[in-house]
């Protein structure tokens, strides 16, 4: 064998399988997208369907609303996630050693309870009449039902921020942690010989040492939240709609409509792709320095 | 010193806050499972109702199908992960050859850019091939967003093992076979473990490709919560939740902790 084609031979499974079930669909996507359609009886490429898009202001109601929706979400969820990660670095440097693993789970218990679960917690919790209203009550800040203001199910999508905060700041404590363990317990004895105190210390060496992977999670956590379709179909209103529900909606309506869903899909995995440059631009350093990156 | 008890307190105090926030809404969840229809002030229930359990183990719901159709797709995609990722991040992770980069990126993308609009896509082909409706169709559209955290998982520990050992093994007359059994798979099994934890979890979480390609057909869990979620019956939706998620932490953990029991056991 020629031992030069060894590492091709090796990545040629996977690859024609991701090339033919994910690229071909993304292809087949976008040839729909530009009116390829025999199904409909369309057989002719146009750019009808995304100028028909760009011109509605449906559209642009709905973008603006998901890169608002995922931008505050993202935030939230980033500096939860460092609060969370150093408060897990500080328990394992106090705490008996027994239990750090078990607060370790407790707090990824977020991470691994399913989208569409977490999107169902939030409307337990957060309607009118759910169980943080009833604890208002109980503590006497309201004294009817609807005194509690509406978040889930509203406009403004506070539903789908709560659900993705939830979900994805220990997400981001989970990208965080194992860089933080790296740091040693001497190189805080010698910043103190040079005179530095613990805010220096963690202003100089600790945050630093955390931007690229800080960045990184954080690139990723926005192109998932806005791209995901479950929390904001559950939690979202029927207008304006966040971008994967139109999507969706326009998909799953009239076969006519098929070019315009499948461009706004196009024009999502574009954005996406965007940030994941911009991801992988940011984590470089960290993905290679260390070179065991996420998890 | 009196910084330092700051810190201390600052710690104590932010700690206890997360874990309200991450408590909170999961006691919700078991409360909401375990009682039926409870007035709006109450906070705690007068009395605990096992109704929505029952309804579960009832014949009228499928909850028994949907759980052992969605643990079997999971498998089975998962063990398709593992066939395709070991020898790819082998090559990734310990050899360096012309487009590597462009290898990673065309295999990490899937975990950036949503599936959805893949499997939108490729929907109207999987119809052409009689795929949709059926579980091996899901199961399909199921790898390309877990696949990529197999790889990763596998490179971390492909990237701890060089040649050495299996050259050693070859000296002393191993076989190609017999090298991977007993140098290669014990090393990276910890990577399949995490890899297959991963895996699991992406597929079970999946609902709108399940619901695209399933048509309805192919039940989940997911696709049995969704209605009862969205304006359904409350306590049937958070005992549904609740045995998602269990499903979810057990598929995530579960193998984590048998490969630790399996280690202490040697």
């Amino acid at each position: 064998m020629w031992p030069k084609s060894k590492p091709y031979l090796m990545s040629l499974p996977a690859l024609v399988v991701i090339i033919v079930i994910f690229y071909g669909g993304l292809y087949e996507g976008l040839i729909q997208s530009l009116g390829y359609f025999p199904a409909a009886g369309q057989s002719s490429f146009s750019i009808s369907a995304y100028t028909e898009i760009l011109r509605s202001s449906d559209f642009w109601l709905s973008f603006w609303l998901t890169l608002r929706v995922s931008l505050i979400s993202t935030m939230l969820a980033a500096v939860l996630g460092l609060v969370m990660s150093i408060c897990l670095f500080m328990l394992s440097k106090t705490g008996s050693s027994r239990w750090i693993p078990f607060w370790r789970r407790w707090f990824q218990l977020p991470f691994v309870v399913p989208h569409l679960a977490g999107a169902y917690l939030i409307v337990l919790l957060f309607t009118q009449s759910g169980w943080l209203s009833r604890l208002a009550y109980h503590v006497g800040i309201i004294d009817e039902i609807t005194d509690f203001p509406i978040l889930v199910n509203e406009p403004f999508g506070i539903g789908v921020i709560l659900a993705y905060t939830w979900k994805e700041a220990p997400f981001i404590s989970l990208i965080l942690y194992p860089v933080l363990l790296r740091i040693h317990d001497s190189w805080h004895d010698a910043a103190r010989v040079f005179g530095a105190n613990s805010l220096n210390f963690v202003k100089e060496i600790v945050l630093p040492l955390l931007m690229p992977a800080w960045f990184t999670a954080s690139f990723i956590v926005f192109a998932f939240t806005f791209s995901a379709f479950e929390v904001p179909y559950l939690l979202g209103v029927t207008y304006p709609k966040m971008l994967p529900v139109l999507a969706y909606e326009s998909y799953s309506g009239d076969l006519a409509d098929r070019p315009e869903a499948m461009a706004i899909g196009i024009l999502i995995v574009l954005i996406t792709a965007v940030i994941g440059v911009l991801a992988y631009r940011f984590g470089r350093q960290w993905l290679t320095a260390s070179g065991r990156g996420w998890l | 010193m009196n910084n330092a008890r700051l810190m201390h307190g600052m710690h104590v105090v932010l700690t206890f806050l997360l874990l309200i926030i991450v408590t909170l809404p999961i006691i919700s969840l078991v409360v909401g499972a375990f009682t039926q229809q409870m007035p709006w002030p109450r906070l705690w229930p007068e009395y605990w109702s096992l109704r929505a359990w029952e309804y579960m183990i009832s014949p009228t719901s499928d909850v028994g199908v949907a759980i052992w159709t969605s643990l079997s797709i999971a498998a089975a995609v998962t063990v398709i992960n593992i066939l395709l990722a070991v020898p790819v991040a082998d090559a990734l992770s310990r050899y360096s050859f012309a487009g590597k980069t462009w290898i990673e990126v065309l295999l990490y993308a899937p975990i950036i850019i949503p599936a959805f609009v893949s499997v939108m896509g490729i929907h109207i082909t999987f119809l052409r091939l009689g795929l949709t409706d059926t579980s091996f169709g899901v199961m399909l559209a199921h790898i390309a967003p877990s696949l990529p955290y197999m790889i990763r998982a596998l490179m971390i520990s492909f990237g701890t093992l060089g040649f050495e050992w299996e050259e050693q093994g070859r000296m002393l007359g191993a076989r190609r076979m017999q090298r991977f059994r007993h140098i290669v798979l014990p090393h990276i099994l910890p990577g399949i473990v995490v890899g297959s934890g991963l895996s699991m979890l992406v597929s079970l979480s999946q609902y709108l490709i399940t619901f695209l390609i399933g048509g309805g057909q192919v039940i989940t869990i997911p696709i049995l919560l969704f209605p009862f979620a969205s304006g359904g019956d409350p306590n049937i939706a958070a005992a549904y939740t609740l045995v998602f998620a269990g499903l979810a932490a057990a598929a995530l953990w579960g193998l984590d902790v048998l490969l630790n029991m399996y280690y202490r056991r040697r």
